[in-house]
């Protein structure tokens, strides 16, 4: 652990206004904005700049001094240096030339490089612009047309294809920032996250849903109304099916790639009434084969 | 990140007067949008700089001005070094 004092070169008597002064006499060579080329001068100014946290601040500085916190009571978050965007390739409104206006008008190699790197700027794509779109699970097996609002109050309308997954990136070309020049539009790319549906669930192109039926259904056999992605369809309940039992509708799932759809299957779950009922308990008390009937025999117990 | 004013003052910690003052004084330039201005993670390193240099360097008003003038031609110098530097 390397001793603040010892980091800004000062006495540990040294008064405050020593520390800032010593702060400020280090921080103006090592600030990485004040030195863009300077790799090296980022640690040492985090280090600097983690001292005077300590010592600048005279509540710290009591503290450390009383060995109540160590020198690492004053980490910092990492931290993004104008630097790191001012030398980029995107155009930005804080380009400026002037510092090398004057070779730009020679008519040496030197000033040819130089122009052709202006134009190059000049003409420069546009930056992508990322969003977040939420949609249901529905939208997302049947695809959907939504519309965006972008943080500056206008709209993008999406067309959502059929089939989406979870964080897939839809790409709008030209519908990003605008480029400088003849540079064009940059793309905005879209994450789309589906919300998921209390109902479906879906692994791969398959889709699962659990379907709710009455015991006569289970027993008699029926056909019942199931929800899938597209809207309803009818499907038969064969007789005797039990909790468990999982049925496939074809095609209902999620599109494939190569076309055509994944099936959607449907699981019954066997419920009884929510109020016990008198004539049910009468029937299962006279209906001997039912207690003979143990579904656990199988399981070792 | 693209943030609107509000968004930029929460996340760059500065007073709205404070940031009407820079903003006069061009030392920050938002994209300018229909319905307002936008910042980028960019303006908001550049805030950042702009409050070590006031407030830990304690360099004044026309200190700034000059230092970020500088900085911007350094900037735009030293791009030109790079690509030349690729080109090469």
């Amino acid at each position: 652990m390397t001793n603040p004092y010892e980091i800004l070169g000062v006495a540990p008597t040294a008064s405050s206004a020593d520390i800032q002064k010593a702060y400020r006499k280090l921080a103006k060579t090592l600030h990485p904005d004040l030195n863009p080329g300077d790799k090296a001068a980022e640690e040492k100014f985090k280090e600097v700049v983690g001292a005077y946290d300590l010592l600048g601040d005279a509540e710290k500085r009591k503290r450390f001094d009383d060995g109540e916190i160590d020198a690492t009571g004053a980490e910092r978050p990492p931290q993004h240096f104008y630097r790191d965007f001012a030398t980029s390739d995107h155009a930005h409104p804080y380009t400026n030339n002037s510092g090398f206006a004057d070779f730009l008008d020679g008519d040496d190699a030197l000033a040819e490089l130089l122009r052709r790197s202006e134009r190059a700027r000049a003409n420069r794509r546009g930056q992508d612009l990322h969003y977040r779109l939420p949609i249901d699970f529905v939208e997302s097996i049947t695809g959907a047309n939504k519309r965006l609002t972008l943080p500056d109050g206008g709209t993008l309308d999406v067309t959502i294809p059929p089939g989406m997954v979870d964080g897939q990136i839809l790409r709008l070309r030209g519908k990003g920032a605008p480029g400088t020049g003849t540079g064009g539009h940059g793309d905005a790319l879209i994450e789309v996250e589906i919300v998921p549906d209390r109902r479906f669930t879906r692994e791969g192109d398959d889709i699962s849903l659990e379907v709710p039926i009455s015991l006569t259904e289970a027993v008699l056999g029926g056909r019942i109304r199931v929800p899938t992605p597209t809207g309803d369809v009818t499907m038969t309940v064969p007789k005797g099916s039990n909790t468990g039992t999982t049925m496939r509708l074809r095609g209902k799932g999620a599109p494939r790639r190569d076309g055509g759809h994944g099936d959607q299957f449907v699981k019954l779950r066997v419920v009884l009434p929510k109020s016990p009922d008198p004539e049910l308990e009468a029937f299962v008390s006279s209906w001997d084969k039912g207690k003979t009937f143990n579904p656990r025999e199988d399981s070792a117990s | 990140m693209i943030m609107n004013k509000q968004e930029f003052l929460t996340y760059a910690g500065l007073q709205t007067q404070t940031l009407e003052h820079w903003l006069e004084q061009r030392w920050l330039i938002p994209d300018q949008t229909g319905v307002g201005a936008n910042f980028s993670d960019m303006d908001v390193a550049r805030a950042r700089l702009i409050g070590n240099l006031q407030t830990d360097l304690g360099v004044n008003d026309e200190g700034v001005d000059i230092i970020l003038h500088l900085l911007d031609q350094l900037h735009g110098l030293r791009r030109v070094l790079d690509k030349m530097h690729k080109d090469l």
